[in-house]
């Protein structure tokens, strides 16, 4: 069994979203078929993990790089990593991760409902199966049987109701609650012991989505952590040593529910400077890091021993324009700007050829991402003429604002856009701010400025990132057609007419949106031949592995 | 005792100059782009998350009175907590401190008097093989910035040439302190090679000056023995304006080891202060710039004192 994620069907790879919907609308998603294929998925989810330690890790099907299976996991041993420079201010709160570190922690203690398996297909976690009624307003979970914390409670549904509370609640300020928002604490009724039911206020097709989101942590209840204490989940990793900004180490889960840990220990070090972070590679402090720089990928080949992993992601570094705001308010301004784009010169010099080319739309493993429109391309004499039309005449001068903050990539790329920008006549004063300035009080208020994104679906991004109320909506996207087609979507639960609708709406955004998306991220990780079973992931953020430790093993 | 009177003065006037330091640091932070709060919630920060982390910190008092509130605080010997990590100010940074101290005591106890050595040999065999090398060694060495030094050792040392020591001194928490200590070594010879230059230069140019001077050529004419003329009269005398470079070396060491930290990823109060500054975290802030330059005030008196004392001419000058 090559597969790292356990699911509940048959264990193979990922959890065909598209079969579920099917089934939904077949109607023969009856309880009865419902419990059998529980029984199925449990009597495989036991004997998982005993096939998965016989059989060999492969790395996911979608990107080079994957390393070579190894025999049998080796069991024992101590997993060193280095990811990102963290703070003083980090917590191992489960359900507030908002720094890159605190997320590449919180990945390894706790665990949501579900979960994107590494070709962002949803797979079942703590739960093991899930109904929606037939418009998607009462959503019914049922959880595995068997599950502990890490404390050796049980999870039961009054656990998740608990966990739920607990992120809607404003006190926590949990970057989870706006995708719960359309539930209310008196909205979640427990069924029995392992069943949940969710009633939402407003009907959504897709809650799925929140369910797998995972700042959405399941928590024990009465959940009070302070520092290591009290910081109780159900991931592969406890929890034996927490230095904020320095460290932090753990041992591996007895009981975990899904594959692994093979290892006995993990200690992630946080490293802010990128060659620290290489020389820790180099040096044998540790055996794996996140987040290699296109410029290290020389130095890493170079040296004897070391391997890239080098993952294709859906994960997008956009600029955002305010659509709002001069000069950006004329559609013709934002084709220009689009037209501007030289994508794979950009993709070579910012990004050091990592990267793949974008088409200005998100979410492209959503299955209404219209592949077929037309791949855009540089076009400097049309964006010429559109600016013409709009009324400037090369003398066109707008202000471009990135950060580190965004990405370390994020200021190459705007400088190598002020480059292509001048051949159509338009000045872009670069304006690269302090991080802490970039995401400050001006941030989602800056006309011309860049974000980062990890891998979504196409629902899911706008709520978050273009929908009226949406907490990042960075282009200040307003269109009433486009929200009109939106809301028909949320509301259709059958996957094929809805992928069709999500398909008009990106199409609007390709022809009158606000994002300049000139390509999606390819992630590298440097590790050493020490490790193996390192799998990549599609995810678009933190690593190209998403710091799946509990599937690496000492040599 | 006039020197007493002295040092009580200065004592005085470095209190002063901490309370200053302190103002200048509170007001400096006031005009930096957002706050702890900010800090904290980062993207995903809300109006009303926001106003609720301010109240819970105390940010939305006027500056005034946050500043009054800390100052009330230290005089009374409470260095106030941390609002990024919300704990005393002293358990979040005291073993960043000690962290620091072993480094900057280590440095600085291998290049004094290794420098002083250097230097006077230098002088004494002036122009020689001996004397080229180490002038031309100490201006490449003082002309690189300390962290090109330190990562010029690190490939040395640790990834390309040789594999002898860590390439990072990451503090493992559960295993003690003093079986870690070879991750010392190369963020202490950075700081060695960074420092040095300026102690061996000075001693040289001061022991040439005194070598020429009027009581060592009586002190040679008497037949004195040659190593009891460098002892007792040369060497004391020439170590006199090295003092001075010393002492701000210390205090430069305590300060400076900021750029070292980074390159290494130590946890000592270098990072310590970034990532306070970072989260805008005031107290945090505070206590480590204190730190810093009461430091600085602190060696800057003992260099005078021990220049006073040294040299029985600034004595006598003083009844």
């Amino acid at each position: 069994m090559g597969d790292h994620i356990v699911s509940d069907q048959e264990g193979k790879a990922g959890f065909d979203l598209s079969k579920v919907d099917e089934l939904i609308n077949s109607h023969r998603f009856t309880r009865r078929n419902l419990l059998q294929g529980a029984l199925a998925a449990g009597a495989v989810a036991a004997i998982g993990p005993v096939l998965s330690a016989c059989g060999s890790s492969s790395g996911g099907t979608s990107s080079s790089g994957s390393p070579a299976a190894a025999a049998s996991p080796k069991k024992g041993g101590a997993l060193k990593s280095a990811i990102g420079g963290g703070s003083a201010k980090d917590t191992l709160d489960g359900q507030i991760p908002t720094s890159e570190t605190q997320i590449g922690t919180q990945w390894q203690v706790y665990d949501a409902l579900m979960d994107w398996d590494p070709n962002h297909k949803l797979v079942m976690t703590l739960a093991d199966s899930y109904e929606p009624n037939t418009d998607g307003s009462v959503w019914t979970v049922k959880l595995k049987s068997g599950l502990t914390f890490h404390n050796g409670k049980s999870v039961t549904a009054d656990d998740v109701i608990y966990s739920y509370k607990r992120i809607m609640d404003p006190k926590t300020a949990a970057p989870g609650a706006s995708t719960l928002s359309a539930l209310k604490a008196s909205g979640m009724k427990k069924i029995d012991d392992l069943t949940v039911q969710f009633t939402l206020t407003n009907p959504s097709v897709t809650f799925y989505e929140a369910m797998a989101y995972y700042p959405n942590a399941i928590v024990p209840e009465g959940y009070d952590p302070k520092g290591m204490t009290g910081a109780v989940g159900t991931g592969p990793w406890i929890p034996t040593s927490f230095q904020p900004g320095q460290q932090v180490e753990f041992k591996a889960n007895p009981n975990y529910w899904g594959e692994g840990p093979y290892a006995d220990t993990l200690t992630m070090y946080e490293i802010a400077d990128p060659s620290a972070k290489l020389n820790a590679l180099l040096g044998g402090t540790v055996d794996h890091m996140t987040l290699l720089d296109s410029s290290q990928v020389s130095a890493v080949k170079a040296a004897s021993g070391m391997q890239v992993l080098q993952a294709k992601t859906g994960g997008w570094w956009p600029f955002t324009m305010r659509m709002d705001q001069k000069p950006f308010t004329d559609a013709r301004v934002r084709q220009a700007f689009r037209l501007i784009v030289d994508r794979q010169q950009m993709i070579e010099q910012a990004l050091g050829g990592y990267g793949w080319v974008g088409n200005d739309m998100y979410a492209p493993y959503d299955p209404g991402y219209p592949a077929d429109l037309p791949q855009r391309t540089a076009d400097i004499e049309k964006a010429k003429s559109l600016l013409q039309q709009a009324g400037y005449n090369n003398d066109l001068t707008v202000q471009l604002t990135t950060s580190t903050a965004v990405s370390a990539a994020a200021p190459n790329m705007a400088q190598v856009f002020a480059q292509q920008a001048k051949a159509a006549g338009v000045t872009v004063n670069v304006n690269k701010v302090d991080p802490s300035v970039f995401y400050g009080d001006n941030y989602l208020k800056w006309t011309f400025a860049q974000d980062f994104w990890a891998t979504r679906n196409y629902i899911p991004q706008m709520q978050v990132g273009a929908a009226p109320n949406a907490p990042w909506n960075e282009c200040h996207w307003k269109n009433a057609q486009w929200w009109g087609i939106v809301t028909q979507a949320l509301k259709t639960v059958d996957d094929t007419a809805r992928a069709a609708l999500i398909k008009q709406a990106e199409t609007i955004e390709y022809q009158e949106g606000a994002y300049i998306i000139p390509s999606f991220n390819v992630l590298l990780d440097a590790y050493s031949s020490k490790v193996t079973g390192l799998a990549v992931d599609n995810w678009g953020a933190n690593s190209a592995c998403r710091c799946r430790y509990n599937l690496m093993s000492l040599v | 005792m006039p020197l007493v009177k002295i040092i009580v003065r200065r004592i005085l006037l470095g209190v002063l100059t901490l309370l200053l330091v302190s103002v200048l640091v509170f007001a400096a932070t006031q005009t930096l782009p957002g706050d702890t709060a900010r800090a904290i919630l980062g993207k995903s920060a809300t109006p009303a998350t926001l106003k609720a982390m301010r109240q819970e910190l105390g940010l939305d008092r006027p500056a005034v009175v946050q500043y009054g509130s800390w100052l009330g605080g230290v005089v009374r010997g409470n260095l106030g907590e941390s609002l990024a990590a919300k704990a005393p100010v002293t358990s979040v940074i005291g073993t960043r401190v000690r962290n620091s101290a072993v480094l900057v005591i280590l440095a600085a106890i291998i290049s004094i008097p290794l420098s002083i050595l250097i230097g006077s040999l230098s002088g004494l065999l002036r122009d020689r093989p001996f004397d080229s090398t180490t002038s031309l060694g100490t201006l490449g060495l003082a002309a690189l910035p300390e962290f090109v030094i330190g990562i010029l050792l690190i490939g040395l040392f640790a990834t390309q040439v040789f594999h002898l020591v860590p390439a990072v001194s990451v503090v493992q928490p559960n295993v003690p302190f003093t079986s870690q200590l070879d991750i010392l070594i190369l963020p202490a010879l950075t700081l060695v090679l960074a420092t040095s230059p300026y102690i061996v230069r000075i001693l040289r140019a001061s022991m040439i000056e005194v070598l020429e001077s009027e009581y060592v050529q009586m002190a040679r004419l008497k037949g004195m023995p040659e190593n009891v003329v460098l002892r007792r009269h040369a060497l004391p005398n020439a170590i006199i304006p090295a003092i001075q470079v010393i002492a701000l070396n210390l205090a430069w060491l305590a300060g400076g080891v900021v750029v070292v930290e980074y390159v290494f990823n130590y946890p000592g109060i270098g990072l310590g202060l970034i990532d306070a500054i970072n989260n805008r975290d005031v107290p945090e802030i505070q206590a480590i710039v204190l730190l810093i330059a009461g430091l600085y005030v602190g060696f800057n008196l003992l260099a005078d004192i021990l220049t006073i004392l040294v040299s029985p001419r600034l004595r006598t000058g003083l009844q």
